[in-house]
């Protein structure tokens, strides 16, 4: 009996050892996204060109994240990050072009 | 002779990037004439009245008894009400604070800060050693209301002095007007100039020459009235760009390059809008 259990455990164990590592993996992968993105974020933010929907967007992976959704979490850093990559690239634009706008 | 003739030429490129505050204003003025040839440019101070003649009527069948009346009333009861020290407003402003809208937007020298009417009113409460009020609605919005209401028919008259650290903040302040921000890519140009008297949805977009002269405004949206920087917050919302604080930096010199832009023009705050 107490071997048929042993051996049962042995072979549940790399099954309980990939589900804990991909769970582990998917908060790491979080975790770095969200640096990346807060790095572009942080830049938006000193270029005075942040959108409303940043901050939402990472209030949503953070929820996500919290009920272990990591897969969400990540899509949703990742999109902040686009968002805030593309008011970034405003911003550069706007730099040179926006004296245009000023009636001569 | 060579180096001469180049030193012009930077001087002429450069003179035609930069314009000065008055060659703006003019040039402003004269891109209104030509955008509305039929208008008096004196209306615009009415905002989106001084193109939709419905509205108009409507606005003015409202300001029989106007909603912002009773803000007038209670900014000059809060105006008069002494603080703890035994001074009052009416110590922190010139003329008694009566009749001078039209010089705020001011430079001050010794802090290099842009000073707003709101701004001012709370400087003068935290310098007598009283709580400033919150800046977008409510007491501040009131007296200021009140303020206006003293000023109305005087000329708006923001001095730009002869300050680089002026000059700087009102540039800044253009800038901001003329850049493009948010999910929606607009800049306040392109509603209140490119789009000027045309409909956005259900509403008609005001001009920018007269936009300063008339707040605080009591707007039926929001039940209540607000100061300009409130309004400044929810432009900036509604291109989806995350907004600044209230009286902050960016906000006080939008204000000053506005307030500029009208220079000349009637004060006719407070005032309603839809």
């Amino acid at each position: 009996m107490k071997l048929k259990l042993l051996v049962l455990v042995a072979a549940m164990m790399p099954v309980l050892l990939l589900t804990t590592s991909a769970l582990a993996a998917d908060a790491e992968a979080y975790k770095s996204a969200l640096a990346i993105a807060q790095e572009t974020i942080a830049e938006a933010e000193s270029k005075a060109q942040m959108w409303t929907t940043i901050d939402q967007l990472l209030e949503d992976a953070q929820t996500a994240a919290a009920s272990g959704d990591f897969d969400k979490a990540v899509e949703m850093v990742n999109e902040a990050k686009l968002h805030a990559d593309l008011a970034v690239a405003t911003a550069e634009k706007e730099k040179s072009i926006w004296q245009k706008g000023v009636p001569k | 002779m060579k180096r001469f003739l180049i030193a012009c030429f930077l001087c002429m490129a450069v003179a035609n990037v930069y314009a000065t505050p008055e060659q703006d204003r003019l040039a402003l003025r004269e891109f209104f004439a030509q955008r509305f040839p039929d208008l008096d440019l004196n209306e615009l101070i009415n905002g989106l009245y001084a193109f939709d003649e419905g509205a108009r009527d409507q606005w003015l069948e409202m300001e029989d008894f106007p909603p912002y009346e009773i803000a007038i009333e209670e900014g000059e009861e809060a105006y008069g009400v002494s603080f703890a020290n035994g001074k009052g407003y009416a110590d922190c402003f010139e003329n008694g604070g009566i009749g001078i809208k039209q010089n705020y937007p001011r430079f001050d020298p010794d802090s290099g800060e842009i000073i707003t009417l709101e701004y001012a009113i709370n400087q003068c409460r935290t310098d007598n050693g009283e709580e400033p009020l919150p800046w977008l609605t409510g007491e501040l919005a009131a007296i200021s209301a009140y303020m206006a209401y003293t000023s109305r028919g005087n000329n708006m008259n923001v001095v730009i002095p002869d300050d680089p650290r002026a000059l700087a903040a009102y540039e800044a302040g253009k800038e901001y007007y003329y850049t493009r921000r948010g999910q929606l890519e607009f800049a306040c140009e392109n509603c209140h100039m490119q789009s000027a008297g045309s409909l956005l949805r259900a509403d008609r977009l005001s001009g920018m020459l007269g936009q300063a002269t008339h707040w605080p405004v009591y707007r039926s949206k929001w039940g209540e009235i607000g100061t300009l920087h409130k309004r400044f917050k929810e432009c900036n919302e509604q291109v989806r760009a995350k907004s600044y604080e209230a009286q902050s930096r960016e906000y006080r010199e939008l204000e000053y390059f506005l307030s500029y832009m009208s220079n000349g023009m009637e004060l006719n705050g407070p005032a309603s809008r839809r």
